[in-house]
């Protein structure tokens, strides 16, 4: 079952004179539960087309289902409501909040999120059951990308959305990383979209989408997609 | 190419640079304006006091001074000059004008500067220089005949010049006047010519010399001056110096008033001024740290960059200067101007603004000082390599913090957490905050106690104390004790007997009531209205904090040109006016005192004719003169109101704008998560709610503190006690909780236009 659909969607991003398509009418449906990596060149248009599904940003032509809602019309207010809801977000600047600890920070989506997970149990699952009470300066790269996937996962999402989760990290931290967003996909059965420069992680990939100058070159589904172990990083 | 980014520089960061510029220029203005105010005050008056030869100190004797007098004391090693001098209260004919008649024969001392017609000419026989500022209230011109009745004589001449004289720098019939009321009261010039010729009958009606009065300029200390004096006269007189006069001591305390104010409330807005300055500039070089470090690694010399960012600082410092110049001048002009209030209070020729010289040095110090804080923030940031210094600046690593170990504390909500640690965190912030808030505070509740506590004065002395309608001056001088009392008590009214002594060699007045029928009234130092007893005197409040008296001690004092002591004991202390002593009738003729009727208190509406009744003030002309001196009063309160406001609104949207840039990229991902805009804001707005009931809590005592301190400076001059009324309080808190809340407001609705896409992905 499709839980995202993009129709014909555009974003257009005008400066004076200038105009810049990001998107140009893309159409996409993605299926529940897949790990699928979107890879392009910068300025391709990939973060732009996270940006959209994550509800940071509306598309200016076009509309985006997710779930089987539309969410290309919806209010600043009812865009907050959708991204407290429905998505998590990673990013390769991890982004906590550094006046928090670590349990702090993923707690905080208790605040928004109508039915979070609890965070020990998300810090657990990340593997930082004892670095809860430390703030995030207190951490190393690799533990404060942990925290970051805790903290999307804590709102019990149904997708989990990741720009360059392992752009900041050394291949073995990246590598751990990315073991622990795909056992999200296999065990949980969440949505977990990756944006990446990165070749090697498209290979574990169910759906690999490349995008360039706006448009989707291709979208494949990978019958046979390796495990982490078996990628050459 | 530098010059060119300096000023795209200062276009970005227009909102620190446009409230650092208001801060500077607020600071400087308050500080330049409160020292204008009172050096002007000095210099212009000083300047009058110099052209009309202000007397050092005044001989005063009932017999009057011979001519062989004045060259005794002229003979006095140490005077410089003096002259035999006459005032005199007379009435303006078919009026009821009162003008003090003034006589010197030696016009070097106690003088006149002219201002319009004729030079004085002490040979005139009928020429009068009347005061101008009188003449202009009643439509007066050089040239109108004027004719002066005292008792039954009059004296009648021409108006030939219009006059000042620092002699009646301050011109007031009596010590119940607060304010000069130039429609009623003024005084004229007359030459000895004219009062010797044209007035014999008046000469005869006063036994002895016309001139009770010799006034001498001299540069001896009183001591030195009145033991040289008393052996020069050959008896002791009462002599006054300078200082025991209305005209300087007033004008003085004006004076002295201005500089208490300009040592607090500039320290204070200068203070804040400079900590916003110092917070700022180093938030600005910090977010200019890549630029700081491109600018180095393209091979810019440490000392260029130094001077690029430091220019950022002078800039604000001379377009902050440059403004606070024009808001000093304003202030003082605002305070003291031609048409405003302290001209109805003090006479003088102009009102020409002056800065003290050191005032100048502050300006220039000022200057630097910002130019310092700029270059040092800069140079903190060029430290170390290029490459050190293209890093992005990082703010402090977190730490727990002792009460995080508490429950309390972990029970505390997400945003509670976020908030305090983030206090903490940019601790300069906070503070600066904090102090902003405080400072508002302070100047709020200082400037409108100081209103509730001079209204509280007022309404004790001329809403309650004063239970009469009309006062009914008497010819003391020609009428006998029983003359007074009969008329008193035909006037169905209360009466009073004011007798000048001495305390030591300073002089005070003693005044005689007898009170029956409850229409003058006395308060105590907490300012309640309390009886008067019969088993002492009632000393006030400066006169028992001068002698260190107290209820019970006793007291001596010499009345006025007699060598009679008196010890009596101290039945209280009052609140008062004047600077004095009051005693009951009953005391008074027990203690053996000479005294005759001086004033009739009553609600008579008729009060009938009679030789022995110089004039009547009514209690509303008596009001009316201190709504003037509180017109004064209220400006300067309001500008402190308005000043106190912009203060607030400056360096907390300073300091709010400062919050959100630092706060920018956690607020992003607030709302990445999933935040609404309006509980960011809520996030946003109560760090600084909890700051401003802080803020308030300091600013509270602070206030009362300074104001305290205010009264304490103003002591000399008027017996206050602090008070502070509910909608103070009220008005305080609530302006304070308003202008926080606004700012709060403002930074928060800037929460819409975060860009989550842009800020996640720049570097921490």
């Amino acid at each position: 079952m499709a839980i995202v659909e993009f129709k014909d969607v555009s974003r257009v991003y005008r400066n004076g004179d200038h105009e810049q398509r990001a998107l140009d009418h893309v159409n996409l449906s993605l299926e529940e539960g897949k790990f699928i990596v979107v890879l392009g060149p910068s300025g391709a248009g990939k973060s732009t087309l996270l940006n959209m599904l994550g509800g940071l940003d509306s598309p200016t032509e076009g509309t985006i289902v997710v779930g089987g809602k539309d969410i290309s019309t919806l209010t600043p207010n009812e865009l907050a409501e959708y991204r407290a809801a429905s998505v998590g977000f990673v990013f390769q600047s991890y982004n906590l909040i550094p006046t928090l600890t670590v349990i702090e920070n993923v707690a905080l989506v208790k605040e928004i999120a109508p039915d979070p997970l609890s965070s020990h149990d998300m810090l657990r699952a990340v593997g930082l059951e004892d670095h809860i009470h430390q703030f995030p300066s207190e951490l190393s790269g690799g533990e404060q990308q942990r925290v970051s996937i805790a903290r999307a996962l804590a709102k019990n999402p149904h997708i989990l959305l990741c720009d360059e989760p392992t752009g900041a990290l050394d291949s073995e931290t990246g590598v751990m990383v990315l073991k622990l967003l795909l056992s999200m996909a296999r065990d949980l059965g969440k949505t977990i979209i990756i944006v990446t420069h990165n070749q090697n992680i498209a290979k574990m990939a169910d759906v690999v989408i490349r995008v360039k100058n706006g448009k989707i070159q291709s979208c494949e589904n990978q019958e046979n997609p390796l495990s982490v172990e078996e990628v050459d990083w | 190419m530098l010059l060119r980014k300096l000023f795209r520089t200062l276009w970005k960061y227009k909102a620190q640079f446009i409230s650092m510029v208001i801060m500077v220029a607020l600071g400087i203005g308050v500080f330049l304006g409160f020292n204008v105010e009172w050096y002007s005050l000095e210099v212009n008056t000083g300047e009058i006091y110099n052209a009309t030869g202000f007397a050092d100190y005044r001989i005063y004797s009932d017999k009057g001074f011979t001519a062989e007098d004045l060259e005794a004391v002229k003979g006095i090693r140490g005077v410089e000059d003096a002259t035999r001098y006459l005032s005199l209260n007379v009435s303006v004919k078919d009026d009821t004008d009162t003008l003090a008649l003034t006589v010197s024969e030696n016009m070097k001392v106690s003088g006149i500067l002219l201002m319009e017609g004729e030079p004085y000419s002490p040979k005139d026989p009928d020429g009068f220089w009347l005061s101008d500022s009188y003449a202009a209230a009643n439509g007066i011109h050089v040239g109108d005949p004027l004719t002066l009745v005292y008792q039954s004589v009059t004296v009648s001449g021409t108006v030939k010049g219009l006059v000042k004289s620092s002699e009646y720098l301050i011109c007031l019939p009596d010590s119940t006047q607060m304010m000069p009321d130039y429609s009623t009261y003024g005084y004229v010039y007359i030459s000895p010519v004219m009062l010797d010729n044209a007035i014999p009958a008046l000469y005869r009606m006063i036994a002895g010399s016309l001139y009770h009065q010799i006034n001498v300029r001299s540069s001896l200390d009183k001591p030195a001056f009145v033991e040289a004096a008393d052996r020069a006269l050959g008896s002791t007189r009462l002599i006054l110096s300078k200082d025991e006069t209305v005209s300087w001591s007033e004008a003085q305390g004006e004076v002295n008033e201005g500089k208490t104010m300009a040592s607090i409330l500039p320290v204070l807005f200068l203070a804040i001024a400079i900590l916003t300055m110092v917070t700022t500039m180093h938030r600005i070089c910090a977010s200019e740290k890549t630029q700081i470090g491109t600018l180095k690694a393209l091979g810019f010399k440490d000392r260029r960059i130094l001077v690029h960012y430091s220019a950022y600082a002078l800039m604000i410092g001379v377009i902050g200067t440059a403004l606070g110049i024009a808001i000093g001048y304003g202030l003082g002009w605002f305070i003291m101007n031609p048409d405003g209030a302290m001209a109805t209070y003090i006479d003088v020729p102009s009102w020409t603004l002056y800065a003290p010289r050191f005032t100048w040095y502050v300006l220039i110090a000022i200057n630097a000082f910002l130019t310092v804080i700029g270059f040092l923030s800069v140079r903190k940031m060029l430290k170390g390599t290029a490459a050190d210094a293209l890093r992005p600046y990082s703010p402090k690593r977190m730490k727990h913090l002792r009460f995080e170990e508490t429950k309390r504390f972990k029970r505390l909500g997400f945003g509670t957490k976020w908030n305090l640690r983030d206090c903490v965190r940019h601790k300069a912030r906070s503070l600066m905050t904090l102090f902003g808030i405080v400072g508002c505070m302070v100047l709020l509740v200082g400037g409108l106690g100081m209103k509730d506590t001079m209204d509280a004065f007022l309404d004790v002395f001329y809403e309650k104390a004063i239970n009469y309608t009309t006062r009914v001056n008497l010819d003391e001088e020609h009428m006998t004790l029983e003359e007074g009392k009969a008329l008193a008590e035909s006037l169905e009214g209360d009466w009073a007997a004011g007798l000048a002594i001495q305390i030591g060699d300073k002089g005070y007045s003693l005044e005689i009531y007898s009170v029956t029928r409850d229409k003058v009234r006395f308060a105590d130092t907490e300012m309640r209205i309390v009886p008067l007893k019969d088993d002492g005197a009632y000393i006030c409040a400066r006169i028992a904090r001068d002698y260190h008296l107290k209820a019970g001690d006793s007291l001596t004092f010499s009345p006025y040109d007699s060598n009679e002591r008196y010890t009596v004991p101290v039945a209280g202390v009052l609140d008062s006016m004047t600077e004095g002593i009051v005693m009951t009738e009953a005391f008074a003729n027990r203690t053996g005192l000479d005294y005759t009727v001086s004033a009739v208190f009553t609600d008579e509406k008729e009060i009938p004719d009679s030789p022995h009744i110089l004039n009547k003030q009514s209690k509303q002309s008596i009001m009316d003169s201190f709504d003037t001196f509180m017109d004064l009063m209220n400006k300067m309160i309001w500008l402190l109101v308005a000043a106190a406001v912009v203060l607030g609104i400056v360096v907390l949207y300073n300091l709010g704008v400062m919050s959100y840039t630092e706060r920018y990229r956690e607020m992003a991902t607030l709302k990445v998560v999933g935040f609404k805009d309006s509980k960011i804001g809520r996030l946003l707005i109560s760090q600084n709610l909890w700051l401003t009931v802080l803020g308030i809590l300091i600013g509270v005592p602070a206030g009362i503190g300074i104001l305290q301190y205010l009264l304490t400076a103003l002591a000399a001059e008027y017996e206050l006690k602090l008070t502070l009324g509910p909608a103070t309080w009220l008005v305080s808190v609530l302006l304070t909780f308003g202008v926080s809340l606004l700012v709060g407001l403002m930074v928060a609705r800037k929460n819409r236009h975060i860009d989550m896409v842009a800020a996640l992905k720049t570097d921490e």
